[in-house]
């Protein structure tokens, strides 16, 4: 029954099926299943979707529905998540966001949903955001993580006018910040001094982990 | 016996053997030095004629490119169809805040489209341009493909999804944003440029399958190069890892495809000469990790790449990031000019 309930999850984010990923998670609750392994059954199928995005046997839209599918049924699971980490620690607060003059939407929109998936606590700014605005929300949220994401080459000088507005109000110290996106490098995350960068979803969400020293 | 830059960038455009290989930026090169030297700074450059020439002609006085080109952002049309745009001030290109459209609406094409928003002082640019490097530079206006416009009136994250569930809905849109392009390249033409440039940067693999291109992107381009109808000669600039559809691309007519360094021309050109096809391939020199990042040595290895795979005219892969050093803009055109 489980195993029938997991495939059916994974097929759905397969077939890009936002209603089926929203039944299958609800039947996944009735039944009992771990939320963890069910949000893991739709990773799976995400980890797939992106090795045939990455051989270019599906395509960036194909990947969109399947990233609204996964939020669909992660809108059921998260909060039961949620509640059985109640007892355990605090999740830590994740401010993302694109950066200013860019309304790229889609990688930043897919790291903060691995990242949600992964226990932390993202807040979303959404696209365009300004230093100002970064560092605002988080003090607000107290977070731990900045996330800045820059996909056009003409607006990754931005993530730089990030770190130097932090730098310059005297709060560098207090975040760590990461960098990502289309046009970003190794390279240019140092020169910037960010203090990391993420190739893909699942690389920024290792480095989240690893600056953090947790899991 | 040696060329003016016009007659080199027309002679490859035309099927013809120039005297060296062009070198020139299909996409945007104003960069923050650039303005220094022109003394043209933006924002004032998206906006004023004359600022935008002034910035654009730096292409040839200060790089030595064998073409200038306006403008320097891919928003123009969209904010005439009423997309609202974030002025980039002086630090960034303007770009799109809020589509004018859903995917509900039916579009409808502003009255007297050309003489509209920054069009006139785009067409201005052109004349001016023409008139400051008379016969010996060739001037480039650029304009957005239709595919691109169509995702900059409704929003690419809408148009992505729609292009799966629902692509008739798509149709009107593209309808219009061709049309409006075809008076757009005639204003270009008339205003004096020697080459329109189409960037359709969203029609590449990197937002949509082959398949996808073959029906939604290619009829719309195809039409506005027919349109054109070799009145002058037009590049075709698109984002990506486009091998998939280069025959495809190259079926539009147009007479040159511009593309960026994860496309291996090498084998592109044998791809092309197997199907018989003789247009052009313009690149490929990486904006970020060669122009922004690299030294000299780096932009003579990457510009040598491009000689050695057969590109017909080296230029960067896409849009010069503002912030590349002068001095590598220079050694790309002084590597091509030393071959």
């Amino acid at each position: 029954m489980a195993d029938t309930i997991l495939a059916k999850l994974k097929q759905s984010i397969l077939d890009f099926d936002e209603d089926a990923a929203l039944e299958a998670a609800e039947e996944s609750i009735e039944a009992g299943i771990d939320p963890v392994a069910a949000v893991g059954a739709l990773a799976e199928a995400l980890n797939e979707l992106g090795i045939a995005f990455e051989k270019m046997e599906v395509f960036l839209p194909e990947i969109m529905l399947a990233s609204d599918a996964f939020k669909n049924a992660l809108s059921v699971l998260e909060p039961e998540i949620k509640k059985k980490n109640a007892e355990g620690k605090k999740a830590i607060p994740i401010v993302i966001g694109t950066v200013q003059g860019d309304i790229h939407q889609v990688g930043k929109d897919m790291v903060a949903t691995f990242l949600a998936t992964a226990g932390f606590e993202v807040y979303d700014l959404g696209v365009d955001v300004a230093p100002s605005r970064f560092l605002e929300e988080a003090k607000r949220l107290d977070a731990k993580i900045i996330a800045a994401a820059a996909l056009m080459s003409t607006t990754r000088p931005v993530q730089k006018d990030l770190i130097d507005f932090l730098e310059a109000k005297g709060v560098r110290d207090k975040y760590i910040v990461l960098v990502g996106g289309g046009v970003v490098t190794q390279d240019w995350a140092e020169q910037i001094r960010a203090d990391g960068y993420g190739q893909d979803a699942i690389a920024a969400v290792e480095l989240a982990k690893k600056l953090l020293h947790v899991a | 016996m040696a060329m003016t830059a016009k007659e080199r960038v027309l002679t490859v455009l035309t099927g013809g053997v120039p005297d060296r290989k062009p070198v020139l930026s299909v996409c945007q090169y104003a960069t923050y030095g650039l303005m220094e030297k022109t003394g043209a700074f933006w924002p004032e450059a998206h906006y004023d004629g004359k600022a935008m020439a002034e910035l654009a002609l730096g292409g040839a006085s200060v790089l030595h490119l064998d073409a200038v080109r306006v403008p320097f952002c891919q928003t123009v049309e969209a904010e005439i169809f009423g997309s609202t745009i974030k002025n980039g001030g002086k630090t960034h290109i303007p770009s799109i805040e809020t589509p004018a459209f859903t995917l509900d609406d039916k579009p409808i094409i502003p009255a007297g489209f050309t003489d509209r928003g920054r069009i006139p002082a785009i067409l201005e640019a052109i004349t001016r341009c023409r008139k400051a490097v008379g016969e010996d530079v060739a001037v480039m206006g650029s304009i957005v493909g239709p595919f691109s416009v169509a995702a900059n009136i409704i929003g690419i994250a809408t148009l992505l999804k729609a292009s799966l569930r629902k692509p008739e809905k798509l149709l009107p849109f593209f309808s219009a944003a061709e049309k409006t392009a075809e008076a757009y390249a005639d204003a270009v033409i008339n205003a004096g440029a020697d080459v329109i440039v189409i960037e359709d940067m969203m029609a590449s693999l990197d937002m949509i399958s082959p398949k996808t291109y073959r029906t939604l992107a290619f009829p719309y381009e195809k039409q506005l190069v027919d349109h054109i109808g070799g009145r002058i000669p037009v590049i075709i600039h698109i984002c990506g890892k486009l091998d998939m559809v280069m025959n495809d691309i190259a079926a539009t007519g147009v007479s040159a495809i511009s593309v960026e360094s994860a496309v291996d021309i090498a084998k592109v050109k044998k791809q092309f000469f197997d199907a018989g096809i003789s247009v052009p391939v313009f690149g490929s020199v990486h904006p970020i990790r060669v122009l922004l990042e690299g030294n000299k040595d780096d932009v003579i290895k990457a510009v040598r790449k491009s000689v050695e795979d057969g590109a017909d005219a080296i230029s960067p892969d896409c849009a010069v990031a503002p912030e590349t050093p002068l001095e590598n803009l220079i050694a790309m055109t002084e590597a091509v000019a030393s071959l």
